[in-house]
């Protein structure tokens, strides 16, 4: 659905200020019904990218294509096959209703807004605005709004839909209903989406693939249950009633992966990062050599942050 | 063709729903107008070159005032669009649409024009029932006139809008444009002829002709009209090639949403 090959840009200077090379020779390519997550830290180059599959950047060199469309020397044919929500709700006109501003955008992308009826109704019960579609937008919660800005992008009817930062600024239950929304929509319409986040909560819920972009580069490049297996690590929070005595504590920080974490009088715990799982046999015998009594060991989740944050360390690292 | 009317019918719909949603500022805005409208009549005799638009007459500013209102609109219908669609965030929006942002605001200018005519008609009557002149309101020869005479403020409006994105915030600047205007539509453009090469000034002559001398289109003469609406898409062009310019230049160092 999507192929990018080659992709490079460099902001010109300008003020005194250099050249910045956003966007280094990416190549990706993305299939139809695919949920990916395009990620990076700020100023890695993911809304270079991303504008750039709008049509909204010219690159400096490279190819886009998009359901076989080249984007770069066609611009107009291939966004008939994409929508985007780039500024999350102030993609809306606030002074129309939920339902004038789908009737609006469907124009605006060549859709007939009669003929859209039936789906202008569909998405607003689907995306909870039904009670409100004759709200002016601006009287909405974020929310609702952000809610309002997807499903203006879905009304296209276009075959792939680029989000970026869908759930900044939502509250926990608006940003859980964007992801369910998300995931059903794949499922249901079979339509591409690619999103760019920072929340790695939205990622590990509803992406199937992740890209992670550093300094215009592509360091990782697979699904998220790959990636949480690859940098799976072990870590144990170990607490304990008490101090250590000096001896112990000293044992203890002289082993790798081990860190203190909590010391009070009453209770020591402490993180251990397991690269060999003897290192934990060894942790316990100390502490059993103090007779010091084990209130709990409790594993840590393996969760998609911790994975992005090493994928892009060692990206940093190496470059 | 069946989609760039839909597109129309969408800008007509959308400029209707605000002007009456809003109808207190719309309201406002009219006040706020014929106000102005009575303080230039008030000091008439402080500007009376100003009136030099139609022969030194009341008639001559009436008419001189309502045209550059319906430039202004019209002007801002193009550059103030694209300078508030970037602030508010709908721009880019406008920028992938399929018919392109040429169709796009071409149905932005025309949905406005309907509005601004509303907005002009309402404070002509005002005008004339104010100042008690009469004017020769022959709507057939003005109608292509008046659509000739505002490709020029079009093609100014693509200008200065396509300059806005790419210095942005130049609001002070680009405010002198309605004193710009106010000159294009006061210069003698019937009598000296290279001024019918400016941007609306010999659409403004002709009007003024039609409106406070009483002539019709067939009496301006075939020719002049053609001349006028010739020039005026030149204007169309040169504003919207300069536009090109600039958008190619924003897309290019990625500002084009930015404001």
């Amino acid at each position: 659905m999507i192929r990018v090959e080659s992709l490079e840009k460099t902001y010109p200077s300008r003020k005194g200020h250099p050249a910045v090379k956003a966007v280094d020779g990416i190549s990706f390519s993305v299939q139809e019904g695919e949920l990916l997550g395009f990620l990076g830290p700020n100023g890695a180059g993911k809304t270079t990218t991303v504008k750039m599959l709008c049509g909204l950047i010219k690159p400096n060199s490279g190819q886009i294509f998009i359901n076989g469309i080249d984007l770069v020397h066609r611009r107009i044919p291939a966004l008939a096959e994409v929508s985007a929500v780039l500024e999350g709700n102030r993609n809306i006109y606030w002074r129309l209703t939920p339902r004038e501003n789908l009737e609006f955008f469907a124009a605006l992308r060549g859709q007939s807004p009669a003929r859209l009826r039936a789906d202008i109704d569909h998405y607003l019960e689907r995306f909870n605005l039904g009670e409100k579609r004759d709200v002016e937008a601006r009287k909405l919660s974020r929310g609702m709004q952000q809610k309002l800005a997807i499903a203006v992008a879905l009304i296209s009817q276009s075959k792939v839909v680029l989000l970026d930062e869908p759930t900044l600024g939502l509250d926990v239950q608006a940003s859980y209903e964007i992801r369910q929304l998300l995931t059903e929509i794949v499922k249901e319409q079979g339509r591409t989406i690619i999103l760019t986040t920072h929340d790695m909560n939205v990622v590990q819920d509803t992406c199937q693939r992740v890209i992670i972009v550093n300094e215009g580069k592509i360091v990782a490049d697979d699904s998220v249950h790959n990636l949480l297996d690859l940098f799976r690590v072990r870590v144990y929070s170990i607490t304990i009633q008490g101090q250590l005595t000096p001896s112990q504590r000293a044992s203890l920080l002289a082993m790798e992966g081990v860190v203190m974490e909590e010391e009070s009088p009453d209770r020591t715990s402490i993180s251990v990062r397991l690269e060999d799982s003897q290192i934990l046999y060894e942790v316990i015998g100390i502490l059993e050599s103090n007779h010091s009594i084990i209130e709990s060991i409790d594993q840590d989740q393996n969760n998609f942050e911790r994975v992005f944050l090493e994928i892009v360390k060692g990206g940093s690292q190496g470059a | 063709m069946l989609k760039k009317l839909l597109l129309l019918q969408a800008f007509l719909k959308k400029e209707f729903i605000v002007f009456r949603r809003y109808w207190v500022n719309s309201l406002g805005s009219m006040i706020t107008l014929y106000v102005i409208f009575l303080l230039v009549i008030g000091g008439f005799q402080g500007v009376r070159a100003w009136a030099g638009v139609g022969g030194d007459t009341v008639e001559g500013l009436v008419v001189g005032y309502v045209l550059w209102l319906f430039m202004l609109a019209t002007y801002q219908d193009v550059s103030h669009t694209l300078r508030s669609e970037a602030q508010e965030g709908t721009l880019e929006q406008l920028y992938m649409s399929t018919h392109g942002l040429g169709w796009v605001m071409g149905a932005k200018v025309v949905a406005g024009f309907f509005t601004n005519l509303v907005l002009v008609v309402v404070l002509l009557l005002a005008a004339l029932a104010t100042t008690g002149v009469t004017l020769n309101v022959d709507f057939l020869s003005l109608l292509p006139l008046v659509v000739g005479t505002l490709l020029g403020s079009v093609g100014i409006g693509f200008a200065i809008g396509g300059i806005t994105l790419v210095l942005k915030r130049i609001d002070s600047y680009t405010q002198m444009v309605q004193f710009l205007l106010i000159a294009l539509v006061a210069v003698p453009a019937g009598r000296v002829l290279w001024m019918r090469l400016l941007p609306c000034s010999y659409g403004s002559a002709l009007i003024t002709r039609v409106m406070v001398g009483g002539e019709s289109l067939v009496q301006l003469g075939l020719w002049n009209v053609a001349a006028m609406f010739f020039v005026g898409l030149i204007h169309l062009l040169l504003g919207f090639g300069v536009y090109k310019i600039c958008e190619r230049k924003a897309m290019l160092a990625g500002m084009l949403g930015h404001y």
